[in-house]
């Protein structure tokens, strides 16, 4: 491994321990006891908040945001293939030509979406009114982390700069509001057993 | 200053030290993309991007991340956090009591899954800790712990009024022994009430009590505690709401009911059905069901028959938040509708899309916020005017309480009624 990987894989161990902790300490935490009788169903309510909650067509923070759903969602996708870049360049992988020609299609239409996003924010009132620096932060920090990786994926000359970028992006995760990779997973289960207790959710006859 | 800093460390304390997961997994999830505005009624009624509910999840999510997180602490400026000191506090009360009705729809919408309802109560719940609760909703929780009922009523007009209500029954059923009991014990339900109706709308109680009579039901109101509603729900003050939850409780114990029926009301079958077995941390020996259950089930089972020729106008039907969205009580009144009304029409949105009157909440008893309340009743005053109804239906007295003030406001000209009562209209009496 050579230095500049190093670093990166350091940063991206203190991440992870980083984020342990948060999960270790939600997992000890626990879920709310509820003393009230259920009367939904929690094994299809859970599920259903990860998936059937999540179709566009059901939340209005899609359905009237369609440009900022699709960017969102590349934009995401983007991320984890990034991520998933990290470890495979960590590995040594080589690609095909073919491949490599998608996962640089696919990163830059990536990264356009995150600069969308940016500039969405920087200029739009009521976004800039609910935003503090982490979020121009993140936001930055993760689009550099989607451009550092499609440049390795073109070159290996350009991997000191991506390692830096990523582990620029590891140190900084588990200290703003990038936490929602984890607490989204959480907040999603706790809204699946709060509906599907009440048997709200899975939603049956109404939008 | 001592006094606001110790009252600071207790409503501190909430954040510091959760009892569970549920609440730092909410505080640390909002990413502020703003995609929940469109979600509220005050914001699509004013535009004004204060109301944006990630905001009012954003001034405890900024006071959690000052006090209880490292980067918080030590770079504040970056992730945003803020102290509790005056400025805030006065931000919180009127963002959290003033502009929330704790309908739930952003929570629904929210594009993560922040619970904003339930970080907007632990707002409250820090501000009533801080004795900052709106005087004019707290007065309401003081009348209901110290007479029993929110609206102070004694037990002498209350017991007057179902005399009255009773001989009217017994005029409209045509028969002497039709009544409206009283504290009568091992009755298959105890019956609760909003104080609404004895106070301000009694034909809701003779309603019901005609539809117990048609389904030859065993069952009882109670002198001691009839009051279905707990408004210490809204304040967010556990120990307030104890007191109330467990009156009801002691009081089916000692009236050893077999189901506790919960008036037509969102807030109080919410606080009683699902909240109150967690504020008395125990599970109920009995059941407790709403009305709009109960009258399903009795249009279900046969118990009573109805000609839904008797209620010929143009109806709609607003779903109550908490009955709804947040309660599961989502089909039920669909089917009574249906069984007891010929012409019958959905608002646009309805069910768990419904918006919230504008007089949930807690916004009906704080009189401060009248101007704001009833410009975010635009919205629904336009959903019903689109539905071209004559009467709007809603199983919830607070809910009809805010629709009679739409209907005069904007001059809808349709007359408001509880489900009981559409029922009891088409009801046909063996």
């Amino acid at each position: 491994m050579k230095f500049y990987q190093l670093v990166s894989f350091t940063a991206f161990l203190i991440c992870l321990i980083s984020l342990s902790y948060h999960f270790f300490r939600l997992v000890k935490l626990g879920s709310p006891k509820d003393y009230s009788s259920k009367i939904g169903n929690l094994y299809s309510a859970i599920p259903y908040s990860f998936i059937g909650a999540m179709n566009p067509l059901k939340k209005e923070s899609a359905y009237l945001h369609y440009p900022t759903y699709a960017a969102g969602i590349l934009y995401h996708s983007g991320t984890f293939i990034s991520f998933i870049l990290y470890f495979l360049f960590l590995f040594s992988f080589s690609f095909s030509d073919f491949l490599q020609y998608i996962l640089i299609c696919g990163l830059a239409v990536s990264i356009a979406s995150g600069i969308g996003i940016f500039i969405k924010r920087v200029s739009l009132k009521k976004l800039r009114y609910l935003s503090c620096p982490d979020d121009y932060i993140s936001n930055l920090l993760v689009t550099a982390f989607q451009i550092f990786t499609l440049l390795a994926t073109i070159s290996e000359s350009n991997a000191t700069y991506y390692n830096i970028g990523a582990a620029l992006l590891f140190l900084y995760l588990p200290l703003g509001k990038l936490k929602h990779s984890l607490y989204f997973f959480a907040a999603r289960f706790h809204l699946g057993y709060y509906y599907g207790w009440r048997g709200i959710w899975p939603v049956k006859n109404h939008k | 200053m001592d006094n606001f800093k110790n009252k600071k460390d207790k409503a501190i304390r909430i954040l510091s030290e959760p009892k569970d997961s549920k609440l730092i997994t909410h505080l640390n999830s909002c990413v502020h993309c703003g995609l929940c505005a469109e979600s509220c009624m005050y914001y699509l009624a004013t535009n004004d991007e204060k109301y944006i509910p990630a905001k009012k999840v954003d001034i405890i999510s900024s006071i959690y991340q000052r006090y209880c997180t490292f980067t918080g602490k030590y770079f504040p400026v970056l992730t945003g956090s803020k102290e509790l000191d005056e400025e805030t506090k006065d931000e919180m009360i009127d963002l959290l009591f003033g502009a929330c009705t704790l309908c739930g729809r952003c929570t629904k919408h929210c594009s993560i899954g922040v619970d904003i309802s339930y970080v907007v109560r632990t707002g409250r719940q820090m501000l009533s800790e801080m004795d900052m609760v709106p005087a004019t909703l707290q007065s309401t929780v003081n009348a209901a712990v110290q007479t029993g009922n929110n609206m102070s009523i004694p037990t002498e007009e209350f017991t007057d009024t179902l005399a009255w209500l009773e001989d009217e029954l017994k005029n409209e059923v045509n028969d002497p022994m039709a009544a409206i009991p009283l504290n009568v014990t091992n009755t298959n339900i105890l019956y609760t009430l909003n104080p609404r109706e004895p106070k301000f709308f009694p034909l809701s109680i003779s309603a019901m009590a005609k539809v117990f009579y048609a389904a030859k039901e065993s069952w009882t109101l109670s002198t001691i505690m009839y009051d279905v509603t707990n408004y210490a729900y809204f304040t967010s003050n556990n120990e307030e709401a104890i007191i109330i939850a467990q009156r009801l409780y002691d009081e089916m114990l000692n009236l050893n009911s077999n189901r506790c029926i919960l008036a037509e009301c969102g807030h109080g079958s919410r606080a009683f059905r699902w909240e109150a077995p967690n504020y008395l941390r125990k599970k109920f020996p009995f059941e407790v069901i709403t009305a709009v259950e109960l009258l399903a089930e009795y249009i279900s089972s046969g118990r009573i028959k109805l000609d839904k020729e008797l209620n010929k106008e143009v109806m709609t039907l607003h779903d109550p938040c908490n009955l709804v969205r947040e309660g599961g009580v989502i089909e039920q009144q669909r089917y009574i509708m249906k069984n007891t009304v010929c012409n019958f029409v959905e608002m646009t949105p309805h069910g768990t899309e419904n918006f919230c009157c504008g007089g949930g909440g807690g916004q009906l008893a704080m009189s401060e916020y009248n101007e704001r309340r009833m410009k975010i009743a635009e919205i629904k005053a336009e959903q019903i005017r689109r539905t071209g109804a004559k009467v709007v239906v809603t199983p919830c007295h607070n809910c009809v309480d805010q629709l009679m003030q739409i209907d005069n406001k904007f001059k809808l000209g349709v007359k408001i009624k509880t489900l009981a009562e559409i029922v009891a209209d088409a009801i046909i009496l063996e």
